[in-house]
């Protein structure tokens, strides 16, 4: 037996963008000479607000900081696992500074902080995602390879490594978005061949996306029990999502999309637990019930 | 020059693939690797962990293929001892503490990368030159100012490998046995034989004066002909027996087609040597006429190089025998490199001053009726010497036989 929909993903942590901007460039998207429409951006985040809350998620909201224009980012704040939280060791020194402000939100909420060693790279949620009881971390644009292991030892799970070759597609939650236990949306062509093969045996049922469809960032998106929150929905994929009983929402995150995220990137989900999540934990608790 | 470095990787890298992903990067870069140690993790939580050593043609090919395996998580093993090398203050002499070779694959840790020994040789200091390659040179070679290394830190010696499977020598096996069918083994080392020359290898010949005594000169000497022998070490008797049972019929004055000993026949081998030493060398002797059969004959005409070294019970000795040990030794290090397969026949003390000059990597084969020929040589740590109980005339004499069919030109 298997549940539909996923263990996790009810209570996420966002930053409103108050400070947000294009104001260097770290990704093949950013343009420091594009103007960010700071009105246009604060209402496409409240909007993403409103339909994941009536998706029934609670939010809890992150300070924006002046300064750190990415602090909206917040899927790249670190890896919630129970009341463990694994900070981020950012590769560009624009976004290091976020660090302080996410550790002194995890430390007030209770959290333990599992720090990973210094001198390696991985840029959190963004790079990690659970499934199949294995946490899969992306790895070459902006996380290091070599900081898996240690993910594995803080956390207790088993890690599938998947390099990234797209570097449009430079996080992992760009090109993988876990729909339930069996399900997924997959972008194979962003992994090398020896990636696509780990995620082709870990994923038993995967919504395949093209190049295109891939482009339109529509896997960085957030699943709400069946809500699935998109930033875009090609035909095909929303008649897939649907057949398999999902509600696709689009949701515009057209402002963020300048600085290269969408729905995924601007939420941290906070009720994740790596190690339960997926079939091997049997019939173990789960965050939904 | 193959220069190496050992990576370390770890995390889930058999079910991320990751393992055989960074093996296949390796190999498509041209280089190499070897599995130095590998920890599978118990569970499925548990992380594995792999050592490669990465082996490529140069520098720059290991660098560039070091950066992009370190994408992938696989990181050069960190703090590993560097060799610690000092100048040697004068000529003849090692530093104290100077590293001791042996004759098997070496390696030094220089500049951040394992260098193998260009020409391991047993009981030799190691020399880094001024390009970074290491050889081994002997005491009486070093230079003042020679950079020597000190100490066992930094260095890497590879343990001898038997061959495995269905190899023709497993069954030697380096034991040395009287009680082994014969023909089989010398149908085999005619095998290794034309093995070796197929790969490109020289052959060489230690040869002590027994093949004359035996009666195996004139096949010995067919073999040369051949063209099967490339180098040719021996020793004062050897070379004057041989000269001897060529222009008096004995050897050590015993007819070698006879049996019983020729009257006057002791002296025939100083006659002989007197006359040579008349002639100034054995080639002048040959190109006279003095000589017109024969091993030393033989490789006169075909140029085939030889060394005679000599010793302090030498007749004569013959104008060509290296009264100066030290040099008759350089000499003999100078004919080796091309050497792949080194044929000892009944000779203990040139044996053993070879199996001193010889890398591992050389295939041995010793034929001598006492086995405590072979126990000797390793002994001496020539550890790859095979060894063949037998009397050597028969020996060579099949040899001959084997390899005479598919004669060499």
């Amino acid at each position: 037996m298997y549940s539909q929909s996923l263990a996790w993903g009810r209570r996420y942590l966002m930053c409103p963008p108050e400070h947000f901007g294009v104001l260097y460039e770290i990704n093949a998207w950013m343009r420091a000479e594009v103007r960010v429409d700071l009105d246009r951006a604060r209402a496409q985040w409240q909007a993403l607000v409103a339909t994941m809350r009536a998706a029934g998620a609670e939010v809890e909201v992150l300070e924006p900081v002046e300064g750190l224009p990415d602090l909206v980012f917040t899927a790249n704040a670190g890896i919630v696992n129970g009341h463990q939280y694994v900070p981020s060791r950012f590769r560009h020194p624009q976004r290091q500074g976020e660090v302080a402000h996410d550790v002194a939100w995890f430390e007030a909420a209770g959290y333990t902080v599992s720090w990973l060693p210094e001198g390696m790279v991985h840029e959190g949620a963004g790079d990690a995602l659970p499934f199949g009881g294995a946490l899969v971390s992306g790895y070459r644009t902006r996380s290091d390879a070599a900081s898996h292991a240690a993910l594995s030892r803080l956390t207790g799970a088993p890690v599938r490594s998947v390099e990234l070759v797209d570097e449009r597609l430079y996080h992992l939650d760009l090109t993988f978005c876990p729909l339930g236990e069996r399900r997924a949306i997959v972008a194979p062509h962003a992994w090398d061949r020896y990636g696509a093969k780990v995620m082709e045996a870990l994923v038993p049922e995967p919504l395949v996306l093209d190049d295109e469809q891939a482009l339109s960032f529509c896997a960085n998106s957030v699943v709400v029990g069946t809500t699935v929150v998109m930033p875009a929905c090609p035909v095909t994929v929303g008649r897939r999502l649907e057949a398999w009983g999902f509600d696709p929402v689009v949701c515009e995150v057209s402002e963020f999309a300048k600085a290269g995220g969408a729905c995924r990137c601007l939420t941290l989900a906070l009720d994740v637990d790596v190690r339960m999540c997926g079939s091997e934990v049997g019939d173990g608790p789960r965050w939904d019930g | 020059m193959a220069v190496t470095e050992v990576v370390e990787i770890e995390g889930h890298i058999v079910d991320s693939l990751i393992l055989a992903k960074v093996m296949d990067i390796i190999l498509a870069a041209g280089a190499d690797y070897e599995v130095v140690d590998v920890h599978i993790g118990k569970t499925n939580t548990d992380v594995s962990r792999a050592r490669l050593e990465v082996s490529a043609d140069d520098d720059a090919t290991l660098d560039a293929l070091l950066v992009e395996l370190q994408a992938h998580g696989a990181n050069r093993v960190a703090q590993q001892q560097h060799a610690e090398v000092v100048e040697a203050d004068s000529a003849g002499v090692l530093p104290a503490g100077f590293y001791s070779t042996t004759n098997l694959p070496t390696a030094v840790r220089l500049a951040g990368h394992w260098t193998p020994v260009e020409n391991p040789e047993m009981d030799c200091g190691l020399v880094v030159l001024g390009d970074g390659r290491v050889r081994t040179v002997p005491v009486h070679r070093v230079q003042a100012g020679d950079r020597v290394v000190i100490g066992t830190g930094g260095i890497r010696v590879t343990p001898p490998a038997r061959p495995r499977g269905a190899s023709p020598f497993e069954f030697m096996s380096s034991e040395v046995s009287s009680e082994k069918p014969k023909s089989h083994i010398v149908a085999e080392v005619a095998a290794r034989i034309r093995l070796a020359r197929e790969a490109g290898a020289k052959v060489l010949v230690v040869a002590g004066p027994a093949v004359v005594h035996t009666g195996a000169g004139p096949c010995l000497a067919r073999l040369v002909r051949d063209g099967w022998v490339d180098v040719l070490f021996a020793g004062n008797g050897f070379a004057a027996h041989d000269i001897e049972s060529n222009v008096m019929g004995t050897s050590l004055g015993v007819p070698v087609e006879g049996g019983t000993s020729a009257e006057g026949g002791h002296a025939n081998h100083l006659r002989v040597i007197n006359e040579v030493r008349r002639h100034g060398s054995i080639a002048a002797a040959v190109d006279a006429g003095y000589v017109t059969g024969g091993v030393m004959f033989e490789c006169v005409r075909r140029q085939v190089p030889f060394v005679l070294g000599g010793s302090v019970r030498d007749d004569g000795p013959l104008p060509d025998v290296y009264a100066n040990v030290v040099e008759a030794a350089d000499a003999m290090r100078a004919l080796l490199p091309g050497v792949g397969l080194a044929l000892m026949l009944a000779s203990t003390l040139h044996a053993i001053a070879t199996g001193n000059c010889l890398s591992s990597g050389v295939e041995t084969f010793v034929v001598d009726i006492n086995q405590a020929v072979v126990t000797k040589l390793a002994d001496r740590g020539s550890h790859q010497a095979l060894g063949v109980v037998t009397d050597v005339g028969p020996f060579v004499s099949a040899l001959s036989e084997q390899l005479s069919s598919a004669a060499r030109t």
